[in-house]
């Protein structure tokens, strides 16, 4: 470990310095701790405060940050961690300052305003991450056996997959293609009315991701988490046979955090 | 981790505290999360095997022969047997027809049938 952070009051005004000045988010100040070992690079986590706020970061040695897979996990362990003890407003990877007093003087107080809005506006909530899929060969068997077009392009095409067949199973494929779009776009609505009056908030991945129903980020008050889970696991159990999920959370609000264009 | 889940004894869904894939955790702090104006610096470099197994649909050719050739994989046998039974019971119906006789034509009227679907696909 090379060098402890400087007290942010001492800030590193010296242009010299080898270190930059990772940022992981924004908490207050009086629930920012320490986390040794836990940053980027296996550095400390150290709280850089002004006012009420704090800046969690960890030294770097330079300002460009590549982006390996462990220093990913760990941006996120850090932000995880920070959100035990309090609400945090987590930055995206990569994000460098030159040292603790272009942190404060560039961002903290000038946001400052900003900032505590957002961290007031978060108190109390988490991110929860919610995916679900088809399962391929439910789903599939379930449009084959809805659609008698399908059914009967099926049964014309499975001889022989050679020229012969070639614009039936184009034809098979993009009705196959049509209903899945139906169903997915069905049963994402369906998933939607059942968690959104949990959550305070929900932003909804659009990417057509193949197989995937539903990928959302519902911003929940603690206190529902629990409820949230209920609804999570009935519909784990009542679309088991054709669906899985992946539930994540609880996390700082990444899908919900945004600042307005720069203000100077 | 850090992060203690409120799970109950009988949870049929886990929910995970915390991103464990490189997929998850790509998409959590990269594609999201605040940004800050563009005095600051923003340095990331060499992102490496950024790999995700999802797969985005395009209207294609060639997705839809992916999409035929995995429905004409499926195994359907469940349904198909259940299908098949019906016809059998449907033979069965005529008195005078033995159990033979009566799934014979069953089947035999199946097949006329996959034969006339092939000729107007």
């Amino acid at each position: 470990m090379r060098v402890a952070l400087q007290s942010p009051t001492a800030g590193g005004t010296d242009a010299s310095a080898a270190t930059a000045l990772y940022l992981y988010g924004v908490t207050w100040a009086d629930v920012a701790r320490p986390q040794p070992g836990a940053g980027v690079h296996g550095e400390s986590v150290e709280a850089v405060p002004y006012r009420e706020l704090a800046g969690l970061t960890s030294a770097v040695e330079s300002t460009k940050v590549p982006a390996k897979r462990r220093d990913l996990l760990r941006h996120a362990e850090v932000l995880g961690t920070a959100l035990v003890h309090g609400t945090v407003l987590p930055l995206r990877f990569g994000v460098v300052f030159e040292n603790g007093t272009t942190l404060v003087e560039d961002f903290l107080l000038p946001r400052y305003a900003e900032l505590t809005q957002l961290l007031r506006k978060f108190e109390g909530r988490v991110e929860l991450s919610v995916k679900a899929f088809f399962r391929e060969e439910a789903i599939l068997a379930e449009v084959v056996r809805a659609n008698p077009r399908i059914t009967r392009l099926r049964e014309a095409t499975r001889a022989a997959s050679d020229a012969s067949t070639y614009p039936l199973r184009v034809e098979l494929g993009e009705r196959v293609a049509a209903e899945l779009q139906e169903r997915t776009l069905r049963d994402r609505q369906a998933l939607l009315d059942r968690l959104s009056r949990l959550a305070v908030d929900v932003q909804v991945d659009q990417q057509p991701i193949e197989h995937q129903v539903l990928g959302a980020s519902f911003l929940v008050e603690r206190e529902r988490v629990a409820l949230f889970d209920d609804a999570m696991n009935e519909l784990a159990q009542e679309q088991a046979e054709r669906m899985h999920f992946k539930y994540l959370g609880p996390l700082a609000p990444h899908s919900f955090v945004g600042l307005t264009a720069e203000a100077r | 981790m850090a992060i203690a889940t409120h799970g109950t004894a009988s949870n049929y869904l886990q929910r995970a505290p915390s991103p464990s894939g490189l997929a998850d955790v790509v998409e959590l702090i990269l594609d999201k999360g605040l940004v800050i104006d563009a005095y600051v610096r923003i340095a990331v470099i060499g992102i490496e095997l950024i790999t995700i197994d999802a797969r985005i649909v395009i209207a294609s050719v060639d997705t839809y022969l992916r999409f035929a050739e995995a429905v004409n994989r499926l195994d359907l046998t469940q349904t198909e047997a259940a299908g098949l039974a019906e016809l059998r019971d449907g033979g069965g119906d005529g008195k005078a027809k033995g159990m033979v006789e009566g799934a014979k034509d069953a089947l035999s009227g199946e097949g006329d049938r996959k034969k006339e679907r092939a000729k107007r696909g």
